[in-house]
């Protein structure tokens, strides 16, 4: 009786252990919009197109005449990235079409779906970091200067890929010293997503590509006077900003990322139109009306209008349904149309044993040829701008559409960048609460970015 | 001591000897490992490929640690050598030492190497630019001075603005939570019914994982969440109107909110005048629901000790209930609420994970702890990976947490010693 309780008392100590080892699942869905992170999204293929995902992989090695590289026989390489169940299941048939055509090599795939960049550092730091990677603006600040990824431009170029088959916007993050670290995989953007019945409702005409935003201002004053609806939907939020500052011929840094611009006339111009707006309340933010970010706004049926990506399509697909809901591509500003776009790459490991294999990977899956297979799951925009068709789902083109604009950019301002549009958020923040005007504002945004910018 | 060594010491003086060498290079070569083992290099795969390639970028970068920490493991090694050398001939103690070191050395060995050789690694590292993956660079102090710039530079006023942060969490936290753990404890420990059931149920909320508990009151304070509801449906019933709240997103402070009906208004500029954010506080209102019960369970262990014969004498006496509180309760729980302000202080200073799960140290960062942005800055979260001036920050909030145990301690155990 008394070892049965010691045994028992033992199990308890070793189960408590376990439990305090096993990964911790903190992630909660609902408060992690992609309003907050403005990756691209996981989009889940609907089940009636999956097969065709399968079709044209086996009609590939034809088609495409082989692999992209020379690689060393026997090659075995790890790759790594972030994603759900859906992303993962389109990066294994990405996989399964690249070694198809590249015998003899072999991809052990491991994802990381949370807290990747996290982990990757400490991987490499450790030297076990996996061969190939997604890389975005952190893993790039962080790893590319000390030389921890590969320069791709040589594999490029014995494959025939050029940097001018890819947008050329998505290249800016990937670039130091004018050389290739990694190749843009996917990318996102903004575009004027309405709720047509609050445009009926209020009787005002629904929005066209060719609005500008003071259309979109009038329209969403009509509507929120009406009551029923909130008019804009937008966070403090610098990515949600930056359409309105590049459309103006603005930006929040200088060319060269040396100098912030953030008390230029062109952004105060659109940060008082911002400012105007959430002051004659046709500009909400999504906690005003109870939602965590926009896109739930307008799922809720709370605002007529925000500005948000595709992640929207499966989005509203799959948790509002019966909401209908419209887009079109981002308004035209007083200067230029011109739109933000997110994006992530592939990259390789400087380190990696098999640089051939590895780099036949980054370029297979980043290919026309595998781009164009993935958009057609419509998890993701293809980054090669002919492609741009291949996008099936119509609002969705509309959005993706801003993408492709000539003056789009990213909102990438060197290493720093994280600290520069977190300067731009806050002022918005204390614009909207109204503890400070819009110039006072952008002028102490621009000291800390310009802190920022200058290393501090 | 050594009286009886020396009367003692005449056989196996070669043994002595010889056992004394042996703990000196055994002691020697073990803490030069922990030393290799923490070595401040740089990492990344070409480093670590190999036992050779990290050995070589051992020699090439951190020699200065190795020296210091040879110093160090030679100092250990005679004062260990010369023990025992001392204590060999008695036999008895002779084998109470090895025995007794022995049975430590397994977690000897592991807090050595995974604790006090990071500390190491880290208190080195606090004076070189690290960012992992280059070797580090000799800087000085001026990793030190750069957490202190805020003072004069308010672009880098982030650092300070967590200590202000942490100042007021800690004030008002460790003050609630102290006064509330001594009044359930008080409470449960009167003659009542269903005490046990009670204590269960106050004590589950530190027993549930801090994670599970700041998700549940993430959903708790969302500004269409259950505390705006309730409050709303209470002050409906008062005949007044609740104005909904966003809990975990509103910068607006204490001080701001007291002031503004009087036509006063505090400029962003002097943040510092504004007092801990409605963000702020709730975050402190979810922390002390966490961590009252645990504290009310050192009170409850304590007020058993209290002999019911004091509470007896003074009833007689005529003292009323407060009275008995104030005058015999209060002061024979002194070492125990010294405990918990102790501990209280040491925890609120290094609050990490509500922050880190609920608001990422927004908005407009007044909640923002050292701990999280000592996170923040070592992960690369905004720039560049800053180990080096991370690790300095982690030092200046490990001797501010020294400095306020140490004020308490004076404090609250000088008047213990009276009882």
């Amino acid at each position: 009786m008394k070892s049965l309780s010691k045994v028992f008392a033992l199990i308890c100590v070793a189960m408590l252990l376990l439990a305090a080892c096993g990964p911790a699942a903190t992630e909660a869905p609902a408060t992690q919009p992609p309003a907050q992170e403005p990756t691209m999204a996981a989009t889940e293929a609907p089940a009636t197109e999956a097969p065709a995902t399968e079709a044209p992989a086996t009609e590939a090695p034809a088609a495409s005449g082989g692999c992209p590289l020379q690689v060393e026989d026997g090659a075995t390489i790890t790759f790594s990235g972030w994603g759900d169940e859906t992303e993962q299941k389109i990066y294994r048939d990405s996989i399964d079409r690249f070694t198809a055509l590249c015998s003899g090599v072999t991809v052990d795939y491991q994802p990381i779906p949370d807290k990747f960049q996290d982990k990757l550092k400490a991987q490499m730091a450790g030297g076990t970091a996996p061969d190939v990677f997604y890389v975005d603006d952190q893993l790039m600040n962080a790893f590319a200067p000390s030389g921890q990824l590969l320069a791709l431009d040589d594999y490029m170029s014995q494959a025939g890929v050029s940097r001018d088959d890819f947008i050329p916007a998505l290249l800016t993050i990937f670039t130091q010293d004018g050389k290739t670290y990694g190749l843009p995989k996917d990318w996102g953007t903004l575009g004027l997503v309405y709720l047509p019945e609050a445009f009926q409702a209020a009787g005002v005409d629904e929005p066209t590509d060719d609005w500008t935003w003071d259309d979109m201002r009038t329209a969403a004053k009509t509507i929120a006077d009406a009551g029923t609806y909130g008019g804009f939907c937008m966070g403090a939020d610098w990515a949600r900003f930056a359409p309105f500052v590049f459309s103006n011929g603005g930006s929040f840094a200088s060319e060269d990322n040396k100098t912030a611009t953030l008390d230029t006339p062109e952004v105060k111009e659109m940060g008082t139109l911002v400012g105007d707006m959430y002051t004659e309340k046709s500009l909400v933010k999504p906690d005003d009306v109870g939602a965590s970010w926009c896109g739930e706004a307008i799922g809720k049926k709370l605002v007529a209008m925000t500005t948000e990506g595709g992640w929207m399509v499966n989005f509203m697909k799959q948790t509002y349904p019966d909401v209908e809901w419209k887009a079109v591509q981002i308004p035209n500003g007083p200067k230029t149309r011109a739109d933000i776009v997110f994006t992530n790459a592939i990259g390789v490991n400087a380190a990696t044993k098999y640089p051939n294999a590895a780099a036949a990977l980054a370029l297979y899956i980043t290919g026309e040829e595998n781009q164009g297979d993935i958009v057609k799951t419509g998890f993701a925009y293809s980054t090669h701008p002919d492609q741009a068709d291949l996008v099936q789902d119509p609002n969705d083109k509309a959005i993706s559409s801003g993408g492709l604009l000539p003056d789009t950019k990213v909102a990438f301002w060197g290493p720093n960048t994280g600290k520069v549009n977190q300067a731009v958020s806050d002022a918005l923040s204390r614009v909207f609460l109204g503890d400070q005007t819009v110039d006072e504002a952008l002028a102490q945004a621009q000291t800390e970015a310009q802190a920022a910018l200058s290393g501090q | 001591m050594t009286t009886i060594t020396k009367m003692e010491g005449k056989p196996a003086q070669s043994g002595r000897m010889l056992a004394a060498i042996v703990t000196f290079l055994l002691i020697f070569i073990v803490l030069m490992a922990i030393g290799l083992m923490n070595a401040p290099t740089m990492g990344g795969p070409k480093v670590m490929a190999s036992a050779a390639t990290y050995l070589a970028e051992v020699q090439r970068t951190a020699l200065p640690f190795m020296g210091a920490v040879a110093i160090l493991a030679i100092v250990l090694g005679l004062v260990y050598a010369r023990a025992v050398y001392r204590v060999w001939p008695n036999h008895r103690r002779r084998q109470n030492m090895i025995m007794g070191y022995l049975f430590l050395s397994p977690y000897l060995l592991i807090t050595l190497t995974f604790t006090v050789g990071v500390i190491l690694f880290a208190f080195y590292i606090s004076f070189t630019n690290y960012d992992i993956f280059t070797s580090p660079q000799w800087t000085g102090l001026s990793n030190y001075a750069k957490a202190f710039r805020g003072f004069s530079d308010p672009t880098q006023k982030d650092f300070i603005q967590s200590l202000y942060n942490v100042f007021w969490y800690s004030f008002i936290v460790v003050t609630v939570q102290t006064s509330l753990a001594i009044l359930l404890a008080v409470l449960l420990n009167t003659p009542m019914k269903a005490k046990q059931f009670f204590r269960t149920i106050f004590y589950a909320p530190s027993v549930t994982s801090s994670v599970v508990i700041t998700l549940i009151f993430m959903w708790l304070y969302l500004k269409t969440g259950f505390i705006n509801f309730f409050l709303a449906k209470f002050f409906a019933v008062l005949g007044m109107h609740w104005q909904n709240i966003n809990w975990l997103n509103d910068p607006r402070g204490l001080i701001q909110l007291i002031v503004t009906p009087f036509g006063v208004h505090i400029p962003s500029a002097q943040w510092y005048l504004k007092g801990p954010s409605i963000t702020w506080m709730a975050v402190m209102f979810q922390n002390i629901f966490t961590t009252v019960p645990t504290f009310m369970l050192m009170f409850l262990a304590a007020l058993q000790d209290v002999n019911p014969a004091l509470y007896e004498a003074a009833a007689i006496d005529g003292a009323n209930g407060w009275q008995q509180f104030r005058k015999i309760t209060l002061p024979l729980l002194r070492p125990i609420i010294l405990l918990v302000v102790v501990l209280g202080t040491i925890g609120t200073f290094q609050t990490f994970d509500q922050v880190y799960l609920a608001t990422k140290g927004g908005p407009l960062g007044t909640s923002l702890t050292p701990a999280y942005i000592i996170f923040r800055e070592a992960l690369g979260y905004q720039g560049p990976i800053q180990m080096g001036y991370a690790a300095a920050m982690a030092f200046i909030l490990a001797v501010l947490i020294f400095i306020f145990s140490y004020i308490q301690r004076r404090y609250i155990s000088n008047e213990t010693q009276l009882y």
